[in-house]
């Protein structure tokens, strides 16, 4: 039993931690919502030459051949920066529903993106700037190629999502995919991204208690403020472990694998949403406006919390695996 | 990464559930903190030394088997899923003794560590005054050198010490250095509770039993090589104490594994199989008691790689404590009227909610530590 990462897991993480902070500003991910594009091309391609968006597709297409615990952490630093675009359908997804196609090396290189509707979404995220959907019929996953969106805009709580209605999703190619492990994987995806998503908004909420002062003291030592946070942190924290493990499970295919994965969503929505709703609380009235950065965090929470499954619906689903079906 | 458990852990908890299987008592021993349960879960004790399984994560040398802290949680599991009585030597075992191990010298480690895993020697501890709760570092009971420098007179009162009705001995930290304020000037003591100036007086915990108590100390001799760690160093060792506490060794995750296992079962035997609340919330317990394992076996992966575990224990007590109490109050729920009854066939449950009710209060109580939390790991000004 060993609970942890390699040294360079740990280093690939750290390096693509340090890279988005550097170059993938809040002000650079305000631009692309404000912008309308939804994605930061620039920023893809840089991804795909670090070999981020590639580490699940195998060797024999380009990729870099790691399993789901070399990306997790990947992941959860997508997150901690709110990267916009498809990069969990890309990542998890089409690295895993593509390998061995001839679309798999446009997965490594960046140029086609990709995105999923597998769930029969109405709204689906990212399919303006991801040519490829995958989707799914009578349990097949098949792949449509640039399929015809619908003329009616979309506005998104989340500027990073571009939403889209696709007018007919019959008639894609028949790919040789689980759906049921693809699906598992984008909700393992969005939960460490959504626990990168909450441990920023911490950290953004803990930079705001430490500068912000009233009644003659930064409002960080007051204990309301104090107990409000470790709450919050507590609850991401203990979602921590049950991701790990879920990628570990996903990994070597064990026979609990939907159950962990469930957890893992379910936990990861739990701590996210009470990580949104604590940051705002000890912003106060300017948290609440459009200005204040922590605004495109929580709305990526609140976009990701029920996308891949609501928590509700994981639960319900480690519900079956430990108390049985009902 | 990797979450199978080797040959070798296989091997020990066979070891441990064989061993176990075939020697835990058949009947529930009654309360340790009876007179007569204290007494039978001592000689349970004993026999948990005799072979070996009393403090496994200890050095060879001082009754343990030297293994490392994922042996240990593996024991810890294998423990309480075979119905094994509570363990009344845990102040000692769990908490002081590895304090020793770190801080003391060789002769005391020689002195007191065989003697606390077999428990011929059982400890209680003496934290807390009536003016010193939650503001431990406000303690006033006095230590005062002897004229030839070779005694502490001690003088004061400790409050809710765990045990200390039937134990032999209590630690706890007193104010040597009187011009001394808050942190300073105190020093870790350990004293056996049958010297002469020492009076104990019971007190009645929410379900009727004397499971803590008052201790007077008046005019105390007691010799100055019974001092952990150095003199005017004592807050640093409790913290020390106090921080495996919360950790990692107080609360191992596999008394609420099987806790809400045992919660799993009754719903199955007599929830509402439509009641879709109460099922979602059994299943939070079951994901939070999830958690935690994970989470220890994480924190102690990081120990065993050389990492160290700090104020993030913290995170810990908080998390079990709730966690321990909401699976009591659920229990409760489902059993209904039967929940008023004390001595019925669900005994367990309703003496096991009072306790658990304990939990965010005591080791610190959880207000306390959301403030450790809030400073030293999130960093926020202190007030």
């Amino acid at each position: 039993m060993q609970f942890s990462f390699t040294t360079d897991q740990l280093e690939f993480a750290a390096g693509l931690r340090d890279m988005l902070e550097r170059e993938f500003t809040a002000a650079r991910l305000r631009h692309v919502w404000e912008s309308g594009d939804a994605h930061d091309p620039a920023l893809w391609s840089r991804l795909a030459e670090m070999g981020v968006l590639s580490m699940m597709v195998p060797e024999a297409d380009g990729g870099l051949g790691g399993n789901f615990v070399d990306t997790i952490l990947l992941v959860e630093e997508l997150g901690r920066a709110a990267v916009p675009g498809p990069v969990v359908e890309t990542m998890a997804l089409g690295a895993l529903a593509l390998s061995g196609t001839k679309w798999a090396p446009g997965v490594v290189d960046g140029s086609t993106p990709v995105t999923a509707a597998l769930l029969g979404e109405r709204y689906v995220p990212h399919a303006a700037v991801a040519p490829l959907v995958l989707v799914a019929h009578g349990g097949n996953v098949e792949l449509l190629e640039s399929p015809i969106r619908s003329d009616e805009t979309i506005g998104g709580i989340d500027g990073g999502r571009g939403l889209s209605t696709l007018m007919d999703i019959t008639g894609g190619t028949a790919l040789d995919a689980d759906l049921a492990g693809l699906t598992d994987a984008g909700a393992l995806a969005s939960a460490a991204y959504l626990l990168g998503l909450s441990s920023r908004m911490l950290a953004i909420a803990g930079d705001y208690a430490r500068d912000r002062r009233q009644f003659g003291q930064p409002i960080g030592a007051f204990q309301a403020v104090k107990h409000l946070m470790a709450d919050a942190l507590l609850k991401v924290e203990f979602s921590r472990p049950a991701i790990y493990r879920a990628a570990w499970s996903f990994a070597n295919d064990t026979p609990d694998r939907g159950r962990d994965v469930s957890m893992a969503k379910a936990l990861a929505s739990d701590g996210a949403q009470k990580a949104a709703r604590s940051a705002l609380q000890v912003h106060g009235a300017i948290g609440y406006t459009w200005e204040c950065d922590l605004q495109l965090f929580m709305k990526k929470a609140w976009a990701l919390i029920p996308a891949w499954g609501s928590a509700q619906h994981h639960r319900r689903r480690v519900a079956d695996a430990v108390l049985g079906r009902r | 990464m990797d979450l199978r458990e080797t040959p070798e852990e296989a091997a020990f908890r066979a070891e441990a559930r064989a061993w176990l299987a075939a020697n835990v008592p058949t009947e529930p021993l009654p309360s340790f903190d009876t007179a007569e349960g204290f007494a039978l879960h001592r000689e349970w004790e004993a026999k948990l030394y005799e072979a070996g399984w009393s403090a496994v994560s200890w050095p060879v040398e001082y009754g343990g088997r030297g293994l490392d802290y994922l042996l240990w949680l593996i024991f810890e599991e294998e423990y309480w899923r075979s119905g094994a009585p509570g363990r009344v030597s845990q102040n000692g075992i769990f908490l002081l003794g590895p304090t020793i191990i770190e801080v003391g010298t060789e002769e005391q480690k020689a002195r007191f560590l065989p003697a606390m895993a077999s428990s011929k020697e059982v400890w209680a501890q003496a934290w807390s005054e009536p003016d010193a709760g939650s503001d431990m570092a406000s303690i006033r009971s006095k230590g005062t050198l002897s004229d030839d420098g070779t005694e502490w007179i001690l003088n004061g009162q400790k409050i809710w010490a765990s045990r200390a009705v039937w134990a032999d001995w209590c630690f706890g930290i007193f104010r040597t250095d009187p011009e001394s304020s808050r942190h300073k000037g105190l020093t870790f003591i350990l004293v056996p509770l049958d010297t002469p100036g020492v009076t104990v007086r019971p007190i009645a915990q929410l379900d009727g039993d004397t499971g803590f108590a008052e201790i007077f100390f008046d005019d105390v001799h007691v010799p100055v090589e019974n001092t952990l760690g150095g003199v005017g160093r004592g807050w640093n060792v409790a913290m020390a104490t106090a921080g495996f506490e919360r950790g990692v060794s107080l609360r191992s995750p596999a008394r609420f594994n099987v806790a809400v296992e045992r919660l799993i079962e009754l719903w199955v035997a007599i929830g509402d199989p439509d009641d879709d609340t109460m099922r979602d919330a059994v299943t939070d317990l079951w994901m939070q008691a999830e958690g935690y394992r994970l989470h220890t076996y994480m924190t102690v992966t990081k120990l065993l790689e050389g990492g160290t575990v700090g104020s993030e224990s913290s995170l810990n007590k908080i998390f079990w404590s709730e966690m321990d109490l909401r699976a009591h109050e659920l229990a409760l729920q489902l059993l209904g009227p039967e929940a008023e009854r004390m001595d019925g066939p669900f005994e367990s449950w309703v003496d096991g909610f009072l306790f658990s009710l304990s939990g965010p209060i005591y080791a610190g109580t959880n207000e306390v530590q959301r403030n450790i939390i809030a400073d030293r790991v999130l960093n926020l000004p202190r007030a």
